[in-house]
């Protein structure tokens, strides 16, 4: 058996999971072998050392403190909710009181009319402006898509290559401090 | 059903006190994992509070055929694990995170038990600090909560040979964090 092979076993059975056949095999190998035995007194000492640390008490007013804390997010939501309800609520009242005075002052100086077919006329150039935008862009893609696509990945090579320059930085900087 | 099970369906309907018995029922545990975990009361304290708020938040996600502790379990380690991980790349020498004060769950009156436990708390957190945040929380899982190998995989979303391997591997590391101590107990 090799020493690392037995180091795994010397971990099942701090567990618990070794069968006879394997806790045999494992004594054997020991018996031979000095490191290992070196290395299952540390295991073992870890072992005794993990189980006999307590579990450590929460603070005395965490409870509170959660449930403040949930008290206050359900308040802030009602409150979010609220206000967006009455703001939305306030907007629509407004243009219906509104839109009456507005639409028959319009109507009495004679915009009203041109106002509504103005009105759908910026409607239709602005659909007319997207569709001929978007097909720009197909054509566009489909004319410069191989340089693009080089683009696109030696920009995402620079993104990777300054991240890990960053990292390395960070990580001298730790080291220096 | 039992209290706790009454406790959650309350909770789920949105009754603020059954889970604050739930968070009671739970405290330590969850703070000992957290604690455990990150090695700062501060830190600990507030993750604690952070995986009890977001159980709340998605107390409707849980299944009920799974064990509740199970389930708080996992949202506590995999939220110390992020932390961790953001810690990595944190400018604090990871030394003086550790300079705590030590609060132990048994009370003991005798100096010399306080000191042999504050010695203790020392190392095991020295000991840790050399854990990959998977690794650590497979360690807690095992040693302050018994957990199986197949409740430690689903707690942490891992196979029951990886957490086989991480345990194995973090005995490794604290062994030879070891090297040159003097480990007689």
């Amino acid at each position: 058996m090799r020493c690392e092979q037995a180091r795994r076993m010397m971990s099942a059975r701090l567990d618990g999971s070794l069968d006879p056949t394997e806790m045999s095999r494992l004594r054997d190998h020991m018996a031979s072998c000095a490191a290992c035995q070196v290395e299952w007194e540390k295991m073992e000492a870890l072992d005794q050392l993990f189980k006999s640390a307590p579990m450590r008490d929460a603070p005395p007013y965490l409870r509170i403190r959660v449930t403040s804390r949930i008290e206050r997010r359900d308040r802030a939501r009602r409150a979010i909710i609220g206000g967006m309800a009455l703001a939305l609520g306030t907007a629509t009242l407004t243009v219906l009181v509104l839109a009456p005075f507005a639409l028959g002052l319009l109507d009495n100086l004679g915009f009203g009319p041109a106002l509504v077919v103005g009105g759908m006329e910026t409607v239709t150039q602005l659909l007319v402006l997207l569709d001929a935008l978007s097909r720009a862009l197909i054509v566009l893609l489909d004319q410069f898509a191989r340089p693009l696509a080089i683009l696109g990945i030696g920009s995402l090579l620079m993104a990777l290559v300054l991240n890990g320059l960053w990292i390395v930085t960070i990580r001298r900087l730790r080291v220096v401090r | 059903m039992t209290e706790e099970e009454e406790w959650i369906k309350a909770a789920r309907e949105g009754d603020k006190a059954a889970f604050g018995h739930l968070v009671e029922a739970y405290q330590t545990p969850i703070y000992n994992l957290t604690y455990r975990m990150l090695h700062n009361q501060s830190e600990a304290e507030e993750a604690a509070q952070e995986a009890f708020i977001r159980a709340y938040k998605h107390l409707n996600s849980y299944d009920p055929g799974r064990p509740f502790s199970s389930w708080l379990f996992s949202i506590a380690s995999h939220y110390c694990i992020d932390r961790l991980r953001r810690r990595r790349i944190d400018w604090l020498p990871l030394k003086e995170e550790i300079a705590e004060p030590v609060r132990l769950a048994t009370t003991s009156p005798n100096p010399e038990t306080v000191a042999t436990d504050r010695d203790r708390e020392a190392w095991i957190q020295e000991l840790m600090n050399a854990l990959s945040p998977t690794d650590r929380a497979a360690l807690t899982l095992h040693y302050w909560y018994d957990c199986s190998y197949k409740e430690i995989a689903e707690v942490l979303n891992l196979t029951v040979s990886a957490v086989k391997s991480r345990l194995y591997r973090a005995r490794r590391t604290l062994a030879e964090q070891m090297e040159g101590e003097s480990y007689a107990l």
